[in-house]
């Protein structure tokens, strides 16, 4: 059952599996950041205050450099369905590609449309109009999030399909597919920790420039803003959305359950555990510290919940990689509570107005900002590798999907080609990155000393103005 | 409903290539129209805000092709699968290339992103210029539907084919230069000064380069698929397409020649509606011929959804059109003026 290295579906997952979590570091930035500056665009325009518009500017230049990155590298997700996937591509089309193709018409086309405006535009748009383009990339960026996760929703948890006479997959009810409860909480999960991610980079901006000694009015505009949606992203993310996520689990995928807590034997009380390694071949957790009944509660409301273990199902039926996805769920777990308690700490400080001067607190703060993003790779390696060994849970095997005319030679070339491609991508958005960072907020583009040719295109840009 | 659907796909693809030939155009010119660093500056801001809503065009058409036709693209893109990487790849480059250039004041460091966006234009253009070749030639499709294509082979245009081969390299040539083409034109419109001047120059030289290849092309398609030309004359959008090409062919020399630079443009982009129109309809309803045996190849027919799935895609597809170009027309209103190379502006903003 486990995909070994001769085998074609292995390294079309790697490859899928490497440039999806590549390319998902950079929409969570832009959907968590989207709405922060959408209120201070708004701010602006209510208080005529010039501060929330220079954090629009700057945060804008960031938000520009993950978008590009960010749609550089998921046209290669939707080419893979095609290239890699053309078994699941003929087998579900019918159904996926509905979202997919709504996800170009709706989504992609509102945010190309406008950032471009949103980064550029400020004085050609004017400031109702650059608000308005604002709330467009906001919207365009959590309705391709809402698209794609309805697209995975049904991998998870098929509804509002019909098997055709010719055994693939075709549409039954639209509604019942884009309605699928399952996606209505996995959109919930998944744009709460967006949020995550963009407040807790907020936040550590804000401790960076604070610790600095710099830009003080942006800085503490930064650590506020930041620390209060981190606070409530962070809790919304575990309860209720992580927390009816899981029980979704309990109730469709019973088995993906077990593996994930790393449960071999069925009980009643069933415990969560705090620590242990899960030993696939012995069939046990070794080392384990657990909370009694927690597993129990959690999944199904009652301490007296039978929760099914591994055993009793056939090892066919598992996921293919239990000791991964058990170590990713609970990382994020882990991560998640740590988020909470330290933006409390956070928030608590900052309500006794001593934040800015609590030293510890803000490197904590500054250094915290890759966590979110690790915990949102984890909670997707727990979807997609406790979805195993389905393609589409319960309709379609992994192993059936993969395109059976691409060999491996093909793939593992294209994998080394990411691989290096996204190497010289990610040095470049950081060094990018850390140097609009070095600039920081106050400084204005294109001052005297700044080149002709980038008035040479500011001149584009105004040109409507004159 | 299908042969609709066959239109509206194509009619995407069509967008996309006029939108982002033109970026592929400007992107392999700029070499020759702008000399300094500052004047490649003008060349990239005349491309515009708008690159990445051209693009998305790819990203719609693929979509919108997985909604109703999917098994095409379970079947071309698996087959395509280097080719199509390549592209990705260069799209990534290209987008890259567009989008950091202007972070950092340093000749170096801006030579290098010019010479990545003239180099992956042009890589693009000869990918997708080969693309079009392939599916006029076709290509070696199984009874199950399935192919897998090396780069080359024989260089021969019958069974067992590779990407390139002598036409799919003619048809790529006859890409490059009608990009080139359809990118000075562009610039003729959207810049002023020194660059504006030299693409008028190589808008000309590209264009009368053009209809020669245009003609050997045309040839060459007769020679490599005969049964398209005789089954086309039936089909009353080849001729409407023939005849959009004639007249923008009109629009196009008399817009240059009479400096009315926005008339040579449009015929530019009717141009190439009328090649890519007079092209899709003459093949249809095969959309993936095989060369292997014509009961395998794959049509509209058999390549599309059931016919819920269309009939939904027909309801969201449209609206979804109609919000895509409010958008365009809200933004680039207000980014239709000319590119100057000297603005006496403070900031960016």
């Amino acid at each position: 059952m486990n995909a070994t290295i001769s085998d074609p579906a292995f390294w079309s997952r790697l490859q899928f599996g490497f440039t999806i979590i590549y390319h998902y570091l950079f929409p969570q930035l832009t959907m968590g950041l989207a709405w922060f500056l959408v209120y201070w665009k708004w701010r602006a325009l209510k208080t005529g205050d010039e501060k929330y518009n220079k954090a629009v500017r700057f945060w804008a230049k960031i938000f520009g450099l993950n978008f590009a990155i960010g749609v550089v590298t998921g046209i290669p997700m939707e080419f893979q369905f095609g290239t890699n996937w053309a078994g699941f591509s003929r087998y579900a089309g019918g159904v996926i590609g509905q979202t997919l193709g709504m996800e170009g018409m709706f989504a992609f086309f509102l945010e190309s449309a406008f950032i471009g405006a949103l980064i550029w535009g400020e004085k050609r748009l004017g400031p109702r109009y650059h608000f308005l383009a604002t709330v467009a990339v906001a919207m365009g960026s959590w309705s391709s999030g809402f698209f794609i996760l309805v697209t995975n929703a049904f991998m998870q948890h098929p509804t509002g399909y019909r098997i055709e006479p010719n055994g693939l997959l075709g549409i039954a009810s639209l509604s019942a597919y884009l309605f699928n409860p399952w996606a209505f909480v996995e959109f919930s999960h998944n744009q709460m920790a967006a949020l995550v991610t963009g407040s807790f980079v907020i936040a550590a901006v804000g401790a960076l420039y604070t610790l600095r000694g710099m830009h003080p009015i942006q800085a503490r505009l930064y650590l506020r803003a930041g620390t209060i949606v981190a606070l409530f992203s962070s809790v919304l993310v575990a309860v209720p959305t992580g927390d009816q996520q899981a029980k979704m689990v309990g109730k469709h995928q019973p088995i993906t359950l077990a593996a994930m807590e790393g449960k071999f034997a069925g009980s009643s009380m069933a415990g969560v555990a705090l620590i242990g390694q899960p030993n696939v071949a012995a069939r046990r957790l070794d080392n384990p510290i657990e909370v009694p009944g927690a597993l129990s509660f959690l999944a199904y409301g009652t301490f007296q919940s039978y929760v099914h273990g591994l055993d009793e199902y056939p090892s066919s039926a598992w996921p293919d990689n239990i000791e991964l996805l058990y170590y990713s769920f609970h990382l994020m777990i882990t991560l998640g509570t740590i988020f909470i308690f330290l933006m409390a700490f956070a928030n608590f400080q900052s309500w006794r107005g001593q934040l800015e001067s609590c030293t510890w607190l803000l490197w904590i703060l500054m250094l915290a900002f890759p966590f979110p993003y690790i915990a949102n790779t984890l909670g997707w390696m727990t979807a997609e590798l406790g979805r195993q060994p389905w393609l589409v849970y319960g309709l379609f095997h992994t192993n059936e999907g993969y395109s059976k005319v691409v060999s491996n030679g093909d793939t593992i070339f294209t994998l080394i080609g990411f691989i290096g491609l996204y190497f010289v991508l990610g040095l470049l958005f950081l060094y990018l990155t850390g140097r609009e960072l070095g600039r920081g907020p106050d400084e204005e583009a294109a001052p005297s000393h700044e080149p002709r040719h980038l008035e040479a295109v500011a001149g584009v840009r105004e040109e409507r103005l004159v | 409903m299908i042969a609709t659907w066959y239109a509206i796909v194509s009619l995407m693809l069509i967008i996309y290539i006029a939108l982002d030939g033109r970026n592929f155009g400007a992107g392999m010119v700029h070499g020759f129209v702008a000399r300094t660093p500052e004047e490649r500056r003008q060349v990239i801001a005349a491309i515009g805000p708008l690159w990445s809503w051209h693009e998305v065009w790819l990203v719609g058409f693929g979509g919108t092709l997985f909604a109703v036709f999917p098994r095409l693209l379970a079947s071309a893109f698996a087959g395509y699968y280097l080719a199509l990487f390549l592209i990705l790849w260069c799209l990534i480059l290209r987008g890259v290339s567009i989008e950091v250039g202007d972070h950092i004041n340093d000749r170096l460091w801006q030579g290098l992103w010019d010479f990545v966006f003239a180099f992956s234009s042009f890589l693009l253009t000869i990918l997708f210029g080969a693309a079009a070749g392939n599916v006029a030639r076709g290509v070696p499709l199984d009874s199950q539907g399935n192919f897998s294509m090396p780069f080359f082979t024989d260089f021969g245009v019958h069974r067992n084919v590779g990407l390139l081969d002598w036409y799919t390299l003619s048809v790529a040539l006859f890409a490059l230069v009608l990009l080139a083409a359809h990118g000075a034109t562009y610039l003729v419109l959207k810049t002023e000064g020194p660059v504006h001047d030299r693409s008028v120059t190589y808008a000309k030289y590209f264009w009368m380069a053009a209809i020669p290849l245009f003609l050997v092309i045309s040839v060459e398609s007769w020679v490599v698929r005969p049964d398209v030309p005789i089954h086309a004359i039936h089909n009353p959008f080849c001729w409407l397409g023939l005849f959009v090409i004639l007249v923008s062919m009109g629009t196009l020399i008399s817009g240059l020649s009479a400096r009315r630079e926005s008339r040579a443009f449009l015929g530019s982009n009717f141009l190439i509606l009328g090649l890519l129109l007079t092209g899709g309809a003459a093949i249809f309803p095969v959309m993936l011929y095989s060369t292997l045996g014509p009961e395998n190849s794959l049509t509209a027919y058999s390549a599309a959804s059931d016919h819920t799935s269309l009939l939904l895609a027909a309801v969201w597809w449209p609206i979804g059109f109609v919000l895509t170009m409010t958008y365009f027309m809200f933004v680039s209103r207000r980014y239709a003026a000319k590119v100057s190379l000297k603005r006496d502006t403070q900031n960016l903003y």
